[in-house]
């Protein structure tokens, strides 16, 4: 039986983020991630004059692009992409050089000062092989990130960006981000 | 979008700078994993409850090669609702924190002075009990206090203050949410729950729902997993997370939501918009209501609130438009001004109009579910009054939680007797009650101080011996049934062994009964106290099924309308619903909300205004490693016209000044802010050492905070404090 073909992503309504910081300490946990580093963040966009006021929140992460310009960028081959669009780093063939890091447009790695080699979000892929979602999906109070496969008609995440307006980060780079930011 | 990359470039390069020193804490740490270690792979689930707030959610922690790796939200507990939050995934680092209190200890220094001898439980438990009895022989039993905050097993800490024979209990209520409490109840018999997930239109008074996180509360005002939202109108002086989120934002003055409440009840009866039904079948003194909101129109409103009147009336319309599925929403910590009890009575009174009682989106009694009872063996009522003179202040007051500020007068002033020894669990005076100096002189004039805690609290600091409990995921828990909408019972297993010298609560107040002649009365093991409970739980097979899921809930859909009959009675002097309450009258207080403008701060000065963000909300979780993260200092909020009118430079240091105390906080000149107010997060500047990534690191809001309270409950009145900002 042929295997069917998966394309993970996330879509992300960040109206309903609260920047209560549920996902980041998960994330913390689940991958191990040292104190000062983040897989995933949450940005803060603050505007107006008192008391015409807004304050936007966006969750952030690796985009898991299309077309990723780390994996481009990898003299070793050691960034790579599964066939399901989960971008990873194969940790034996990193040799530490962050060129990855530069190019990434989203700033979305850190060195991991341990171990010598860079490290970025996974979308779980553990979890997500178990068939479990990430575990910032998993913990947010607001359910902010909808994960699923596009592949799928049937899947949430499906429906959403077909009914509703959204936008993705940095199209001119022509990476070809997959995190979908629900307008 | 620059500055943003930016700020996390920066954010990334300071908090480098840090890890260093974390990293070295963390050494002793690795090595004592590696220590622990055994040869068999320790891999396994298991569903616990959170306790790192009140809100009980339920996690199943992942536990790997014997250490706990993971905590994941529990989808089983409805009132979680498939959630958890920063603090709550946090927890782990609550047991392999290098800063917890790893053995049982004396002190050997000055109180404060932190010079500690690591002695044996033996040890610890002999001094204690020397030393109590010592104060009952000389003063009686009644000189003994016994504070402690909610938690699965405070049960046992009071009863040893109880069995002991001292009447002098006092619990954290006074400090947070007493006004609400007592205002819902002198009015509805009961203290709902509010039902907002299928509310339609919800106004709040300051409570920071999107930061001070309440289940389910929070995510069904967000449209979390349920993905459905009422309107919200929110007033706060200052622009939250919550206000950002809202539909509507009023920068309401400080002190005068009842003004604002009493005018929508005016609009609401002038224009004949209340439930006429409801109001003559369940409710009583509605005629005198009519008449006692005469004079307080939108336009007298407008002038006290800085709200525009025509908005009053529009809010009015449409909250009524929308009953019943509109909520005037209580709030939790309620202890903001000394009229609070009155306002909340406010808010009882308009939702009790528009007839949302008992209705789906509206207020709910909360539903209860049975649990057994373990039998143990009764004491004697301790025979002295207690020392805070409740009954005489506060005669409505819940007797069995004190009234904290009025109990620290008394304590303070020796009257009506002295009290000499001070036991605390699970609660940090030092940061919870206002004005610091007067704490430590409360502290200072106690012969014995004891203190049962997790970590090494600033309460903890200044005692004689600290007992060091084990955190929740190493304990196992009395069963905690979660009255509510959707009620659940939860359970609390132990997930690790305990990794430090430490015991759970019970094992704590065992040694002390022990060895002060009450052994009888505390002759039982946790797991007998469990099964006990869980014998009477409604399900089948409920230990195997506590123990396998951690959570149990009713399913289907809540009931309502359950007191929606003409028989029923409620539980207050009439049996209805009390609008125009002859109780409160008796007491000697306003039977209708009265309104009286609250002072306002001289121009040289601001009002200080307290909250939560939704990372930090008891005083102990700045220390979290992880949460610390977020946040390294606390700061002073600052409007930009007071800041450039006084010179003060955003990112400067200033200092903050009340009529009891002084601290120094940086700057943050933020537009979110009114003109008139300054706010800190709580939680910051501690004095115990052993909360590292914060002694000495920002300030604390107690040590300027002045002592006020509410009238009525007693409850701490928080937000009556001016201070005087200047550059440091």
């Amino acid at each position: 039986m042929a295997m069917k073909k998966r394309r993970y992503a996330l879509v992300i309504d960040s109206r309903k983020c609260i920047n209560c910081k549920a996902c980041v300490v998960a994330c913390k946990a689940e991958n191990e991630v040292p104190i000062g580093n983040f897989r995933n963040w949450i940005n803060e966009d603050r505007q107006g004059e008192y008391p015409k006021l807004r304050i936007d929140f966006e969750p952030e992460q690796c985009h898991h692009c299309e077309h990723p310009s780390c994996a481009r960028v990898c003299p070793t081959g050691a960034t790579w992409q599964r066939k399901d669009g989960i971008v990873l780093v194969n940790y034996d063939e990193c040799i530490g050089c962050r060129y990855c890091m530069i190019a990434c447009p989203y700033d979305a790695r850190y060195f991991h000062e341990e171990s010598g080699t860079v490290h970025k979000c996974t979308l779980c892929n553990h979890r997500v092989d178990k068939g479990d979602v990430p575990a910032c999906v998993a913990t947010c109070p607001s359910k902010v990130r909808v994960f699923g496969d596009l592949e799928d008609p049937a899947s949430r995440i499906h429906e959403l960006l077909a009914t509703r307006r959204y936008r993705v980060k940095e199209p001119q780079t022509g990476n070809g981000p997959q995190l979908y930011y629900l307008l | 979008m620059g500055t943003k990359l930016m700020d996390r470039r920066l954010f990334l390069k300071a908090a480098g700078a840090t890890a260093g020193a974390v990293a070295t804490t963390q050494v002793g740490c690795l090595k004592y994993f590696k220590k622990g270690r055994s040869s068999v792979a320790d891999n396994r689930e298991v569903p616990t409850t959170c306790e790192l707030c009140p809100n009980k959610c339920s996690a199943i922690a992942v536990v790997e090669g014997g250490f706990v790796k993971k905590l994941n939200p529990n989808p089983e507990n409805p009132k979680s609702r498939d959630m958890l939050c920063a603090r709550g995934n946090a927890a782990i680092k609550q047991v392999y924190d290098p800063d917890r209190l790893k053995q049982p200890m004396i002190r050997v220094g000055a109180r404060g002075e932190g010079k500690w001898k690591p002695v044996s439980w033996d040890e610890a438990f002999d001094f204690a009990a020397k030393k109590l009895a010592e104060v009952k022989e000389k003063h009686g039993p009644e000189a003994s206090l016994w504070s402690s905050t909610e938690g699965f097993q405070e049960v046992f800490f009071k009863n040893l203050g109880l069995a002991f024979g001292s009447p002098n209990l006092v619990r954290h209520p006074t400090l947070c949410l007493a006004s609400v409490n007592l205002a819902y109840s002198a009015t509805f018999g009961t203290v709902p729950s509010f039902d907002l997930l299928n509310a339609k239109f919800v106004i709040m008074s300051g409570a920071n729902r999107f930061e001070s996180i309440i289940t389910p509360d929070t995510m069904d005002l967000i449209g979390g997993v349920m993905e459905r939202k009422a309107k919200l109108v929110y007033l706060d002086p200052r622009f939250t997370v919550t206000a950002a989120k809202a539909d509507e934002w009023y920068p309401i003055k400080p002190g005068t939501d009842l003004a604002f409440i009493l005018a929508m009840i005016h609009v609401i009866i002038k224009e004949n918009r209340h439930s006429k039904d409801f109001v003559a079948a369940y409710t009583t003194g509605f005629e005198q209501l009519a008449e006692h909101v005469k004079q307080y129109t939108p336009e007298w409103a407008e002038k006290e609130t800085e709200i525009p009147a025509k908005d009053i009336v529009r809010i009015a319309r449409e909250f009524s438009d929308a009953a019943p599925r509109a909520l005037y929403y209580a709030g939790r910590r309620s202890s903001w001004y000394q009229n609070d009890f009155q306002m909340r009575r406010a808010q009882a009174i308009l939702n009790a109009i528009i007839g949302n009682w008992d209705q789906p989106g509206g207020m709910v009694p909360n539903a209860k579910l049975p649990k057994g009872e373990f039998l143990f063996m009764p004491w004697d009522e301790p025979k002295a009054p207690r020392v805070d003179e409740i009954e005489k202040h506060f005669p409505l007051a819940a007797k069995g939680d004190g009234v904290y500020l009025k109990l620290r007068e008394n304590v303070l002033s020796g009257k009506p007797y002295p009290i000499k020894a001070w036991m605390v669990y699970k609660q940090d005076p030092m940061n919870a009650m206002p004005d610091q100096a007067k704490t430590l002189k409360m502290i200072e004039q106690m012969d014995f101080i004891g203190v049962i805690d997790v970590c090494m609290s600033d309460m903890a600091w200044y005692a004689d011996v600290v007992f060091p409990e084990s955190a929740y995921l190493e304990r196992t828990d009395p069963v905690e049934v979660m009255a509510g909408i959707w009620p659940a019972v939860v359970y609390r297993q132990q997930v690790v062994k305990p990794i430090h010298d430490t015991k759970p609560n019970l094992d704590i107040i065992q040694g002390l009964a022990k060895r002060l002649g009450l052994a009888d009365y505390f002759d039982y093991t946790i797991e007998q106290w469990v099964e006990a409970e869980f014998k009477e739980l409604p399900i089948p097979m409920a230990a195997e099924h506590m123990k396998k899921h951690g959570v149990w809930a009713a399913s289907g859909q809540p009931s309502y309308g359950k007191t929606l009959n003409p028989d029923h009675r409620f539980v207050t002097k009439t049996g209805k619903i009390e609008i125009f309450s002859e109780r409160l009258q008796e007491a000697g207080y306003d039977p209708l909300p009265v309104y009286s403008a609250p002072v306002q701060p001289p121009s040289d000065r601001f009002r200080l205004i307290l909250g939560r963000v939704g990372y930090f909300t008891h005083a102990n979780q700045s220390n979290n490693v992880w949460l610390n993260e977020f946040m390294k200092e606390n700061d002073l909020w600052i409007n930009p016209k007071p800041a450039e009118r006084l010179g003060i430079r955003n990112g400067g240091y200033v200092t903050v000044t009340s009529s009891v105390g002084s601290v120094k906080l940086k700057v943050r000149v933020t537009e979110e802010i009114r003109p008139d107010c300054v706010f800190m997060l709580h939680g910051f500047g501690k004095k115990s050492k052993m909360q590292s990534l914060v002694y000495n690191v920002g300030a604390s809001d107690a040590v300027i905070l002045e002592t006020a309270w509410d009238k009525v409950s007693g409850n701490a009145a928080f937000h009556e404090t001016f201070v005087k900002v200047a550059n440091a």
